[in-house]
């Protein structure tokens, strides 16, 4: 649309804000906003603009004309978009001119510390839909006042003209003059009339709309636009009430009638044939066009919509600048930001030096629970045996103590460590060899033996190509074929028969496997190992699969409870393991994270980046204490306690727990 | 195995070397027809007379069994065979007492005339082939077997001591009981200062162990220093070194005073007596060491020779410890027992069993009560000295314990392991009270705050030593520094000072600033 199309558009708004707020229109004033507004300029230049014209209330009359300007520039959006720009609209409420700030709003913000809110929220608007209908409205009384203004005008130009003439100089207007003026009054009109046909236009481009207006149809609105051209107010009903639906009020005879008792008839859906809709159809759009080549021909015989007019000159591309203020804003804020931290340090080394901080830190960790310290008995209870409850210590009547020396019941301890180590015997290469020789040759020499006993037939004599004509002279030079095949074919039995002794060595898949498992499932005779860790965050979904996956794979049970500051895994299994386990804790999993972009500024804490593990705790412990390697998400202190002392290992989290705190002691 | 016979058939005969003279077709002529010329004259009657005069046998249908005779002398030699490649896979010892040993289980004679041991090896071998190589190790196992369910069904027993034994425990008795009363009135005074007080006193006390530092490092030896313990006045610290020396170092500011040379190897500790410094005259019996050997030496401060040697152990001595009274030494023995001492007459009043392995750690209750020993077989047992009998058995370690100690509050009693955790017992209702994993390798030494019990001290061959709250158990401070395990570690009577000593041949002071 083309820029002096919308400053026409514009104008009615403009001629009405402009008479709200003088309580009389002024043309000039008019025109001078729109120029503004044209020109692009902002709220404040335009105030500087308009004050020769309307003194104070320049910034009041502004406001509304900005807001009028938000409104309409809504509106044209609303009707560019079409159907899919308006369903967008529905979703995305905040006022939107038009995609260039939403391509805006997604640039980077070049302080990350401080957000702006990039975008300065309207005046809270209706629902969409609701604000077409207002604007429907606006613009059809808009366009009436105007076109009655208009008519006004031009009467009392046309009776009034000589009166003004007369007070203006005395001087009578010559006809020629009048004809002028008259000329100009019907060129006016003309305006008026092409407003109205633009109206219509807009209106007619708004499906929309045309559905809030209910099944009026298209005759309805040429009427109105008729109307609307002959400058009589349309009835403004039928907008507000289509939309409820009517009544259904049945009389006793089952038939449908309205308030006042009269019969309804209500369209009925009757089946009918394809054909006859058509027919119907047919008849209706033949109407249509008769009817609209004589609508059209008054107001827009010349102009083609379809073609699209490239201003002469592309518009001038108006400057962005960020509003006065905005980085001092940002500046003061991150400066404000700093100085608190200051004083928050100060006051932390304050604490620190007279000590508060480390006793209230103390406080937090010594136990919830006092250790029942009891009542301190009367007397000790190893006392009380040789001593008869009501004797004095002068007259010291012992009871019990003898010459008697006890030997109590040995018990055996829980871990037998008394097995004698016994190292593998490793032969080195040398005397591998020398023992498989010997071996080799004994075998051989029994075979001999039996041989020569007669217990065993003797071995068919070993032929191989090279030895053939040796060993099967005659024959060979016979039928060397026969031979050749036969002394190949005993090669391959050979062979055959070494690999197969090779592969009833070898172990099964299923047996190795086993063998595999078993040297990880170690001997826990002597002792389950655990181990302790506590990482300061374990969000990261990737680490936590590699913390499960890794205990199972090495047949560790255990626990991870996760807690703010303290995600304790605890594992248990054989020494292996857990060297295996310790060192994936320690050196391969790399904690510390610093985040991508993808990430949410809010999960970047500290935490995070100044991510690590520590060992707490290894050590032996007769019986394992948890199942199946399970995570569990403990938001409080208690409830991670509680978690433990299930497994009778409440002390892996005190521990943890305490160092935790004093470590946030020595760090601040 | 493949078949023989199957490829037999296809194989073509093997070559036969042949020697040529010549033709023999004229001869072999000749031979058939001179044959054929007899055979016709006298073929069958020559026969027949062969027969009549018994040259010739003919059976009549009946047959030998030969086949069987000679499937049974074959299954000997392949049963020979088989038990001479059975003999081949039997190892044996090549020392030649355990040869003898093993012969003379298996009821053989150990040797034979003119038998080497080669010889008597081989023999051994062959006799295993033929009953089985597991001969000699169930032989082994059986006896130990027997050994170790006598000793667990061995129930309580006890036995009359000496006559000295039971005036010492009426001593005893008599010293301990007021002690017991007196503790206990002040405990209950303590009750009375409130619950305010109380807490800030403990908050004063864990900023004061928070800011424990480092505050000196000596050089103690050549060799790594194994036991370290403070004299009464808190002026003194004795070291105990693996070299066999023990020394004595001013306190605060480690000038060695004296060098005690008496022990030639690792000395397991050096005690002094409660009162030394004190009470206790300069040229009495101030100090008692123990070493690896067994020997147990008393010292006093104005000489560097032992003044007199406790003997009676055979095996290593871990620790000595004195009676509060100052009248008593315990020491523990890795021979499963420990022993105590009477100074006033000189001798071992009790030999006291119990542990089913070494004894590695004792101690004294403060009102001189009870004892408490632990022991390589990872139980502690707590003894009533009066009575004599085991009250508490302190079950719950997997691995054997190192240190024990009482608190002077009366009724906790801390233990340190070798699983790396510390547990502290309650003793009123005879349960472990909480378990401290401390350390990530094995306790060497658990110490309590000597004053009023309100911190626990552990050292551990993790190179630190460490400072818990009690109760609470909370790791106030890790003391790192040492680049060696740490062996003792030993907090001053009057609570100010924390020594710790080390593998890495130094002793250090730590103090709170």
């Amino acid at each position: 649309m083309s820029d002096t199309g919308r400053m026409e558009e514009l104008r009615p708004w403009v001629e009405r804000t402009v008479k709200k707020v003088l309580g009389f229109s002024e043309p000039t004033v008019v025109t001078a906003a729109l120029h503004c507004v044209g020109k692009g300029l902002d709220k404040r230049k335009t105030i500087d603009q308009l004050r020769p014209f309307l003194d104070d209330s320049a910034g009041g009359f502004v406001e509304r004309l900005f807001e009028a300007l938000e409104e309409s520039r809504s509106a044209r959006g609303n009707k560019g978009g079409g159907e899919k720009h308006r369903k967008r609209d529905l979703k995305v409420k905040a006022p939107e001119p038009g995609d260039g700030t939403v391509a805006k709003r997604k640039r980077v913000p070049r302080f990350e510390e401080v957000e702006e809110p990039e975008v300065i929220p309207g005046p809270p608007s209706e629902s969409p839909g609701m604000l077409t209908k207002m604007q429907i409205k606006q613009m059809m009384e808009a366009a009436t006042k105007q076109i009655e203004e208009r008519k006004k005008q031009l009467m009392s130009r046309l009776l009034g003209t000589p009166a003004a003439a007369a007070a203006s100089g005395g001087s009578s207007i010559a006809p020629s003059q009048a004809a002028s003026f008259m000329n100009d009054a019907i060129e006016k009109a003309r305006k008026a009339a092409e407003l109205q046909a633009r109206i219509q236009s807009q209106l007619a481009m708004k499906p929309g709309i045309l559905g809030a207006l209910g099944n009026t149809g298209p005759h309805n609105l040429v009427a109105l636009a008729n109307l609307h051209a002959m400058g009589i107010a349309p009835p403004k009903v039928e907008a507000k009430e289509v939309n409820k639906p009517t009544p259904l009020i049945l009389d006793d005879k089952g038939r449908t009638v309205d308030a006042s008792g009269k019969e309804v008839e209500l369209t009925h859906r009757m089946p009918t044939l394809k054909a006859n809709i058509r027919a119907v159809k047919r008849e209706q759009f033949r109407q249509q066009l008769k009817e609209k080549p004589g609508e059209d021909l008054e107001s827009t015989s010349y102009f083609d919509q379809r073609v699209f007019i490239t201003p002469a000159q592309r518009p001038r591309r108006a400057f962005k600048f960020h509003d006065q203020g905005r980085f001092e804003k940002i500046a003061q804020r991150i400066r404000t930001k700093a100085q608190l931290e200051r004083l928050q340090c100060e006051i932390a080394q304050a604490a620190k030096k007279t000590g508060i901080q480390a006793s209230t830190k103390l406080a937090l960790i010594a136990p919830k629970k006092e250790i029942g310290e009891g009542e301190v008995p009367h007397i000790e209870w190893w006392d009380s045996f040789i001593l008869t409850p009501d004797t004095k210590f002068e007259g010291m009547e012992l009871f019990g103590v003898t010459n008697l020396v006890e030997h109590p019941a040995q018990i055996s301890p829980p871990v037998d460590t008394d097995k004698p180590v016994t190292l593998g015997v490793y032969l080195t290469k040398k005397e591998q060899k020398k023992l498989r020789r010997q071996t080799r040759r004994e075998g051989q020499k029994e075979v001999q033996e039996k041989v020569r006993l007669g217990l065993m037939p003797p071995p068919e004599p070993k032929v191989r190509i090279s030895n053939l004509m040796r060993v099967l002279g005659t024959e060979a030079v016979q039928d060397p074929t026969k031979v050749e095949a036969h002394v190949r074919a005993q090669m391959a039995k050979r062979q055959k028969a070494h690999e197969e002794a090779n592969a009833a060595r070898k172990l099964t898949a299923e047996q190795r496997k086993e063998k595999k498992v078993k040297k990880l499932k170690e001997d826990l005779i002597n002792g389950v190992h655990v181990s302790v860790y506590r990482i300061r965050n374990l969000q990261n979904p990737a680490k936590k699969f590699k913390v499960e996956a890794n205990a199972n794979q090495l047949y560790l049970t255990g626990t991870v409870v996760l807690h703010r500051d303290v995600n304790l895994v605890v594992v248990e299994g054989g020494p292996k393991s857990q060297k295996k386990f310790k060192k994936l804790m320690l050196h391969r999993i790399k904690w510390e994270e610093h985040n991508s972009k993808r990430d949410d500024p809010d999960g970047d804490d500290d935490t995070k980046r100044n991510n690590k593990c520590w060992l707490i705790w290894e050590g032996t412990t007769k019986e394992r204490s948890f199942g199946e390697m399970k995570f569990k998400q403990c938001p409080t202190e208690n409830m991670a306690r509680e978690h433990f002392k299930k497994h009778g290992t409440e002390h892996y989290w005190d521990l943890a727990l305490s160092k935790s705190v004093l470590d946030g002691c020595t760090d601040d | 195995v493949f078949s023989w016979g199957s490829f037999h058939n296809a194989a073509p005969a093997v070559k036969k070397s042949r020697v040529f003279y010549g033709s023999l077709e004229e001869k072999e002529r000749e031979r058939l027809s001179s044959e054929a010329a007899s055979s016709a004259a006298s073929g069958s009657d020559a026969v027949k007379a062969g027969i009549e005069a018994g040259n010739i046998n003919i059976s009549s249908g009946e047959t030998l069994e030969m086949e069987e005779r000679v499937s049974e002398r074959q299954q000997e030699a392949l049963a020979a065979f088989e038990r001479r490649r059975r003999a081949r896979q039997i190892t044996v010892s090549t020392d030649d007492a355990e040869v003898k040993a093993g012969l003379r289980a298996l009821g053989e004679p150990i040797t034979l005339f003119g038998e080497g041991p080669a010889d008597r090896r081989e023999r051994l071998r062959s006799v295993l082939s033929v009953v089985g190589p597991d001969a000699l190790k169930k032989s082994r196992r059986d006896e130990e077997r027997a050994k170790r369910s006598q000793d667990e069904c061995q129930q309580t027993w006890y036995h009359e001591g000496s006559a000295s034994l039971k005036d010492a425990r009426l001593w005893l008795a008599k010293y301990s009981l007021p002690r017991a009363m007196r503790r206990l009135e002040a405990a209950r005074a303590q009750r009375d200062v409130t619950e305010a007080t109380r807490t800030i006193r403990q908050q004063e006390l864990h900023k004061s162990l928070r800011n424990l530092n480092n505050f000196c490092s000596q050089i103690g030896d050549d060799r790594p220093i194994s036991f370290c313990h403070f004299s009464a006045d808190s002026k003194m610290l004795a070291t105990a070194s693996w070299s066999g020396l023990c020394k004595l170092w001013s306190v605060p500011d480690c000038n060695l005073i004296r060098t005690l040379r008496g022990h030639n190897t690792n000395v397991g500790a050096v005690v002094f007596r409660p009162q030394a410094g004190v009470s206790l005259d300069q040229s009495d019996v101030n100090l008692a060491s123990c070493a690896a050997d067994g020997s147990v030496k008393l010292w006093n401060l104005e000489s560097d020779e032992p003044v007199a040697d406790i003997e009676g152990h055979s095996e290593r001595v871990s620790r000595v410890s004195w009676h509060p009274s100052g009248r008593f030494l315990g020491t523990t023995s890795y021979d499963r027992s420990w022993r105590l001492w009477d100074l006033e007459v000189q001798e071992e009043i009790l030999h006291q069993e119990g542990h089913s392995k070494g004894v590695h750690d004792i101690h004294f209750h403060p009102d001189g009560s009870l004892a408490a020993t632990g022991g390589l077989d990872s139980f502690g047992r707590v003894w009533d000295l009066r009575t004599g009998r085991c009250v508490v058995f302190l079950e719950g370690h997997l691995k054997e314990i190192y240190s024990l100690h009482f608190s002077p509050n009366g009724y906790h009693l801390a233990t340190g392991s070798g699983d790396n955790t510390c547990k502290v017992w309650e003793l009123r209702n005879r349960k472990c009270l909480y378990t401290v994993p401390a350390h990530q390798n094995l306790l060497s030494a658990v110490r309590f705050q000597p004053t009023d019990g309100h911190f626990l001290l552990t050292g551990a061959y993790d190179n630190t030593a460490k400072v818990w709250s009690h109760p609470g158990w909370t790791p106030l401070k890790t003391l790192a520094g040492h680049e060696g395990k740490v062996m003792g570690v030993d907090v001053s009577p009057d609570g100010k000072l924390i020594a710790t000593c080390s593998y890495d041949r130094t002793f250090k002071l730590w103090l709170s600033e």
